[in-house]
């Protein structure tokens, strides 16, 4: 099991979770997402989830004219994806402490 | 190796390409990030877009798969976008194998060098449909456009759609959707219009020809010479006759050992027999000998009324000498019924 595939189940609360500090647009976002140690996420990755988080009513957007280039469209969380990542978290917290339970236990039987 | 923006509009070009099954809304919200995303991902590090970011094939599945959309459509053409996606990748691999040969990369950077020629050669090829169209198909078609006649015209509108074809060209990657579509379509119909147009111009080739056969009447198969006179009954050298189209007409054939002779030289030294002119045999003269640079008479009798120095001169003729208001009874010019033989010069039939 690589980080790749554990990703794929997280990667909406933790594009949720960094969007919980600051506004962002795509890059940025992708950024933050790698300084934070996810490193193997995959660009394409994140723009495709956040366009879902956006479809399923999550985020809104603006739009920000850039001193340099085109203009950039930035992701805010609203009260839905406030929501979302309350309860999100609180299942993801579970299920990590489960896992680490019943890897502590095994690491001590073995 | 820098990243162009090229080289930026081409993977967004194909990362859209492998999203086509998707309605056009959701493929521009999927992809409007992606132009400046890899101009980012372009500036931040060397090496290809394909190196740093994988296929744009795959990218577009991973896009795909991470925004949830498609999978529906995806399963229903799942078959069919499994071959074009095979065919797509071989024909990438084909793309970087064949390059380096040329000197380049891949084969689409060698023809991305070429594209602004095509924009040129576009612009031309919709002036000249545009010109055929408004001419009706009618009138003759050169190399140049023309507008009801009009050069002036035709090359100003010929530089303003070299022009437009050229900004067309440049801002082809913003162009989404049914326009993206009917720019293609254009372009097919331009190629194939440029094509026929190339086959014509190739047909047209053999029309210069001197030796082009122009059909005659039946009714001239028994001519073998033509002997031209002018209106004072001289024999003309080396007459040549055209038709309304300025092709040649070609009667009769050289008879006479002495014009078999003249023809065979004049192949010999590569000149065009054609442009001796008629007629072949001039010792086969129906009318008089045939006239010489010396003052000899004429092979007819000039018609009265007109002045002719030569028949002045000439002591043989006293009667024609002096004009008078006198009509004879000469006929002049090409009598209806040539003589038995060659009437001797000078003698006139005064009556």
């Amino acid at each position: 099991m690589d980080t790749t595939q554990l990703l794929k189940g997280v990667l909406d609360l933790a594009v949720l979770a960094v969007l919980r500090e600051e506004d962002g647009y795509g890059y940025d976002i992708l950024r933050r997402l790698r300084d934070a140690g996810l490193t193997e996420v995959g660009d394409a990755s994140v723009y495709g989830t956040l366009r879902r988080l956006f479809a399923a009513g999550l985020l809104t957007t603006y739009v920000v004219p850039s001193e340099s280039g085109p203009h950039r469209k930035y992701y805010s969380l609203n009260a839905a994806g406030r929501d979302q990542i309350a309860r999100s978290g609180k299942l993801w917290r579970s299920f990590a402490s489960t896992m680490d339970t019943l890897l502590d236990d095994r690491g001590r039987a073995a | 190796m820098t990243v162009t923006e090229q080289e930026i509009a081409d993977y967004v070009a194909r990362v859209r390409g492998a999203l086509t099954d998707l309605p056009p809304a959701v493929r521009d919200e999927l992809t409007e990030d992606l132009p400046e995303h890899l101009a980012v991902v372009a500036a931040e590090s060397d090496g290809t877009l394909v190196e740093r970011l994988g296929e744009p094939e795959a990218y577009a599945s991973e896009l795909r798969t991470a925004a949830g959309v498609g999978a529906g459509r995806r399963l229903a053409t799942g078959e069919l976008n499994a071959v074009v996606d095979r065919v797509r990748a071989r024909l990438n691999t084909l793309d970087r194998q064949l390059g380096p040969p040329l000197g380049y990369p891949t084969v689409r950077s060698f023809l991305h060098l070429l594209a602004p020629g095509w924009w040129i050669l576009r612009g031309y090829l919709a002036a000249m449909l545009l010109a055929l169209l408004t001419g009706g198909f009618g009138g003759a078609v050169g190399l140049l456009p023309r507008f009801e006649g009009h050069l002036l015209l035709g090359l100003m509108i010929l530089a303003a759609l070299v022009v437009a074809s050229v900004m067309l060209g440049r801002r082809k990657a913003q162009l989404r959707g049914w326009s993206g579509r009917l720019l293609v379509l254009g372009n097919l119909v331009l190629v194939g219009f440029g094509l026929v147009g190339l086959v014509q111009l190739d047909d047209r080739r053999g029309e210069g020809n001197y030796y082009t056969p122009i059909s005659v009447d039946s009714q001239y198969d028994h001519i073998r010479d033509v002997f031209v006179y002018d209106t004072e009954g001289q024999l003309v050298d080396y007459a040549r006759l055209f038709d309304q189209n300025g092709d040649p007409i070609r009667l009769g054939y050289p008879d006479c050992a002495a014009a078999r002779d003249v023809i065979r030289r004049d192949q010999i030294n590569n000149t065009n027999p054609l442009l001796r002119g008629y007629p072949y045999c001039p010792e086969a003269a129906p009318f008089g000998p045939r006239p010489t640079v010396d003052a000899s008479p004429p092979a007819l009798p000039a018609p009265p009324g007109t002045v002719q120095p030569d028949s002045v001169a000439s002591p043989a003729v006293p009667e024609t000498a002096p004009t008078t208001s006198e009509p004879s009874p000469v006929t002049p010019e090409v009598p209806e019924t040539p003589p038995t033989s060659a009437p001797a010069p000078g003698v006139a039939p005064t009556g």
